[in-house]
């Protein structure tokens, strides 16, 4: 392929600083949004190797690659940054920054500067995270979860990974006010809020999330560092305290953290759908409402996580009864998703392809929640590799689904140039095999009772666990694959226009990419809605 | 997967069955309709759109309302059969399971411990459930039931079996190195069997000091044949140099009483180098002075013989020692057991050839670690025994020592 020289530089070349400063103290959301990109990319790259390794060690019983310390160390050090590092900012911190502001016709979010110390914060939390997996008495091995009383006795370098995890819940909390004042106060003449893509719905009910629970998650993690540095006693049974009342102060946290996680992607789902079925969203306000109302009943679920713990039955039969109530929106939403192709024109682009996988894997992950989410069921499924694999089903399978779906098709807005289709069909083909294949074993080895955070196992698991496995080989080539077929579109890629799909939303009215106030002279003025492709046509590229 | 017709599997499996049963159809349902729509309505052959519904208000209030009665079952479903989890028949036998780092220890009301949970036929059985350091989970998936135990909290399961076997226990809270390790069984014997395992035991087969290591779980952390653990193992104490850290200065001591007394009450008192302190301190009310003085007997390697060797021959003809080793001296593919008490050997030890006299500690580490130490002119095929309790391996060394 040769390299065709782009005729329009955009952002990348206005800015009132000159190299890479010009990056590090740029208050324009996009060379924040691509900061952030750049970032959780690298981490999630890390955190997969880890997984890969992990699933190495369990593709035979006893120690194949490494001891039970190593083993726990690395899946502590995979779901912190896994959690905290790559699903949390994924969508709303990367794609948010870079699309939010667009699409409601702003030319950057209401507070700047305000973004630009939330990526520092990201920053140093990520720094933390990492120093503390080399320094100190060794990698944390307490499970992304902290769970006390193990996490206050442990000896390894615990103090250095919470306060880690403490920042980036600043970081999470500032981009929560941002967004939400933005979305009030900065919408162009026109933009309605039944105007707004659904996009920025799920956006707007994350940063209600964001601001409203992590406080919480900042207080628990600064007990635990009291009860270690100064032996507290709030969870110490021996001394009147209780090590339950900590797994309630973490998941009325980690709980909401979870739709965090996934509703951002149902927006980008919902931006995707419509554009390659070139027909309006299937039941605008209850996509929209639907975020609202998961953001909501979200937070009323968190002690779910606690059936075996020895709370009370009471709590349990309540507990119980909200979960399936907020498994209501979530069915809405696919079911409207789906009818949203009915009838249309469908085009099988990569982002749809990512775009419908999302559905299938989201759908699986969700229907296994159910059964977790029953008192009965959960007591027997609780703990076990269901569990993992059901989480990673909502997170992998749904948010890291849509985060690829978002990089094929906002990449090209954004980086001007469009990748090759061919490999990322077919690194997508090997994603969604490798994805499925490695966690529906996962889930199935569950069922058959093998706990979860084992390194070692009775041989009647091993069928399954190396099936896993095998998974992950598939899944790691289609994730390289993808990956350098991504990069290396962004660097030579072919042109492209403003609107190579073909997309309602305002941010492909103006060039790929962007120029630095978005909208150059002239503030839009919107006058339809975001759904509406007639007399949209797709650009050729 | 297996037992399902005890009670509370049962229960737990109809909610299984039932939600996932549903899903099934659900996932079905969407994926066939996705894939219809795809392939019908391709850009290929619809370059446009043949409708603009923005939605319908019936069929959205359908599938508002439908999921809504189907998980409103599935919840009361799960709730209704969990409280059968809850609630124990009547003639229930309570055994105390106290879980700790990382082992189980089963009390009966008799005051006898084990480190299996031993149990009749056809009778409910309630554990009550507690940890004596950070949360563990007492998990039996052939029985579907788990519950954690929490250190300060008493809590409890309870379950039935409706045939002997064994059944395996697992720990399903994360609770450190041991946490993957900590495994042990239900074993529901007949009524027969039971009554006779009800019987007090023989005067002690076994060294006392041997019962109370295993009872206090000390040989989760801690090896009798010379493997390194989460602690230093155990094997061949007596008389060894011991590099250890006291009020912070590292110095070497040679193992004695004394010693073992103090690290066995007061652990941190002298760390050995190389190890976390992670080791409780186990006081009067936990190991009385008379068993802690049989525990340092039996590591000083002062133990009193087994009375009953016998149980030794039983469980070398059951597990085919014989295949390979004879008992008239005639060599085989192994060395013969004939006076094998009396014996000198020559062994590979860490690449150096050395002569030793054959000991209850070289015994017992040839049973656990046969191809550690290898007799000159074999080759290392033998498998482990392991999987025996400690008692049987040493009821077998007891009976190898008077051949
Ligand atoms: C190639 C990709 C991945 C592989 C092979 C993988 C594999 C694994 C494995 C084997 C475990 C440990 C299970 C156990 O021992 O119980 C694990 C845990 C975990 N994974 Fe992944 N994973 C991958 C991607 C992800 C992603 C994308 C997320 C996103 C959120 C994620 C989040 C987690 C979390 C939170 C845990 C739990 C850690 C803990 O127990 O504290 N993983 N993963
Ligand atoms: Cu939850
Ligand atoms: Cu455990």
């Amino acid at each position: 392929m040769t390299k065709i020289a782009l005729k329009n530089t955009g952002f990348y070349s206005e800015s009132p600083r000159s190299g890479i400063l010009g990056w590090l103290l740029s208050t324009d959301h996009k060379r924040i949004g691509i900061m952030y990109l750049f970032c959780i990319v690298t981490m999630f790259l890390v955190a997969v190797c880890l997984g890969l390794a992990l699933r190495l060690e369990l593709i035979a019983p006893g120690p194949t690659i490494m001891g039970p310390q190593t083993y726990n160390a690395t899946f502590t050090v995979h779901g912190i940054i896994m959690i905290f590092l790559v699903i949390i900012p994924s969508i709303p911190a990367a794609f948010g920054n870079l699309v939010l502001p667009i699409q409601i016709g702003a030319r950057d979010v209401s507070f700047p500067k305000l973004n630009l110390l939330s990526w520092y914060c990201y920053i140093i939390g990520a720094v933390l995270a990492v120093i503390a997996i080399f320094s100190g008495g060794g990698a944390p091995d307490t499970g992304w979860t902290f769970y006390v009383p193990f996490s206050t006795q442990t000896t390894t370098n615990v103090n250095m990974a919470v306060t880690g995890a403490l920042m980036l819940g600043f970081s999470s909390m500032l981009t929560g006010i941002n967004f939400v004042t933005t979305i009030h106060r900065l919408r162009a003449e026109g933009m309605g809020w039944g105007r707004l893509p659904i996009f920025i719905w799920t956006l707007y009910s994350t940063a209600w999330i964001q601001v409203l629970a992590t406080p919480m998650l900042g207080i628990t993690l600064i007990l635990i560092v009291l009860e270690r540095v100064f032996g507290a006693g709030l969870f110490d049974a021996a001394r009147g305290g209780d090590p339950i009342l900590y797994q309630h102060l973490f998941w009325i946290y980690s709980h909401p953290a979870v739709y965090i996680m996934i509703l951002p992607g149902m927006g980008v789902i919902s931006e995707i759908i419509p554009t390659f079925s070139r027909k309006p969203l299937f039941g605008y306000w209850a996509m929209a409402i639907s975020s609202l109302a998961i953001a909501f009943a979200g937070s009323l679920v968190w002690a779910h996580h606690m059936y075996a713990s020895g709370m009370s039955d009471f709590a349990i039969l309540i507990f119980s009864f909200l979960t399936f109530i907020v498994a209501i929106p979530s069915a809405i939403k696919i079911f409207n998703w789906v009818s949203t192709l009915y009838k249309g024109s469908i085009q099988l682009a990569p982002p749809m392809l990512h775009a419908l996988a999302f559905i299938f894997n989201f759908a699986i992950g969700g229907l296994g929640g159910l059964a977790l989410g029953a008192a009965a069921s959960d007591i027997h499924l609780h703990d076990t590799t269901f569990v993992v694999g059901h989480f990673h089903y909502t997170m992998f399978g749904g948010t890291g689904f849509a985060f690829f779906a978002a990089l094929h098709y906002w990449l090209p807005k954004f980086t001007g140039r469009m990748y090759s289709h061919k490999p990322a069909v077919i690194a997508w083909a090997l994603l969604f095999v490798g994805f499925n294949v490695t966690y529906m074993a996962m889930q199935a080895v569950g069922i058959q009772g093998m706990p979860r955070r084992y390194y070692d196992y009775l041989p009647e698991f091993q069928t399954l666990n190396v099936v896993a496995t095998v998974g992950s080989w598939v899944l790691a080539v289609g994730l390289i694959m993808m990956f350098v077929n991504l990069w290396n579109g962004i660097r030579k890629g072919t042109p492209v226009g403003k609107n190579p799909w073909g997309s309602a939303t305002l941010e492909w009215s103006i060039p790929s990419p962007p120029p630095l106030e978005n909208f150059g002279e002239k503030d839009p003025v919107v006058t339809k809605g975001p759904y509406d492709y007639k007399g949209v046509i797709a650009d050729e590229y | 997967m297996n037992q399902l017709n005890n009670p509370t599997a049962q229960a737990v499996d109809n909610v299984l069955i039932y939600i996932f049963g549903f899903s099934l159809i659900l996932l079905l349902g969407i994926t066939v309709v996705t894939v219809y729509f795809v392939v019908k309505y391709r850009r290929s052959k619809y370059p446009e759109p043949t409708s603009q519904v923005h939605g319908s208000w019936l069929l959205e209030t359908i599938w508002t309302v439908l999921p809504i009665l189907i998980v409103l079952t599935m919840f009361w479903y799960g709730w209704t059969n969990y409280v059968g989890l809850r609630e124990i028949p009547e003639g229930a036998l309570e055994v105390k399971a106290t879980a700790r780092m990382w082992s189980w220890q089963f009390e009966y009301p008799d005051g006898r411990k084990e480190s299996k949970l031993y149990v009749p036929v056809n009778q409910p059985i309630k554990v009550l459930l507690f940890s004596t350091d950070v949360l563990h989970s007492f998990f039996v998936p052939a029985f579907r039931i788990k519950r954690d135990t929490v250190p300060g909290m008493e809590s409890y399961v309870w379950f039935q079996a409706p045939e002997p076997g064994s059944y395996d226990i697992f720990c399903a809270e994360y609770c450190g190195v041991g946490h993957a390790d900590m495994t042990t069984s239900v074993e529901v014997l007949s009524e027969a069997d039971y009554a006779q395992w009800l019987q007090p035991l023989e005067p002690s087969a076994t060294p006392r000091g041997l019962v109370v290591l295993d009872e206090q779980g000390c040989l989760s952390c801690h090896s009798l044949d010379g493997t390194d653990g989460i602690g230093p193992s155990l094997f061949e104490m007596a008389g060894q140099p011991r590099q250890v850290t006291i009020n912070r200065e590292s110095k070497e001591l040679i193992i004695d009483e004394e010693y073992l007394k103090l690290a066995i009450r007061d652990p941190e008192a002298e760390m050995v180098d190389g190890y976390n302190p992670m080791m409780p301190p186990y006081d009067e009310a936990t190991i009385n002075n008379e068993d802690l003085q049989a525990v340092v007997n039996y590591l000083m390697g002062k133990a009193e013989a087994a009375k009953t060797p016998s149980a030794g021959a039983q469980l070398m003809d059951e597990n085919g020692c014989l295949g390979c080793h004879s008992t008239d001296g005639s060599d085989g593919i192994a060395p013969s057991f004939k006076g094998i008490g009396q014996r000198e050997v020559t062994i590979e030890r860490d690449g150096k050839e050395i002569t030793v006299k054959i000991d209850v500690e070289y015994l017992r580490r040839a049973l656990l670690k046969p191809n550690a130490d290898l007799v000159k002119g074999y080759s290392p095929i033998m498998p482990s025994a392991d999987y025996l309790s400690p008692e049987e391996i040493d009821a077998m060394i007891q009976h190898l020592l008077q051949q």
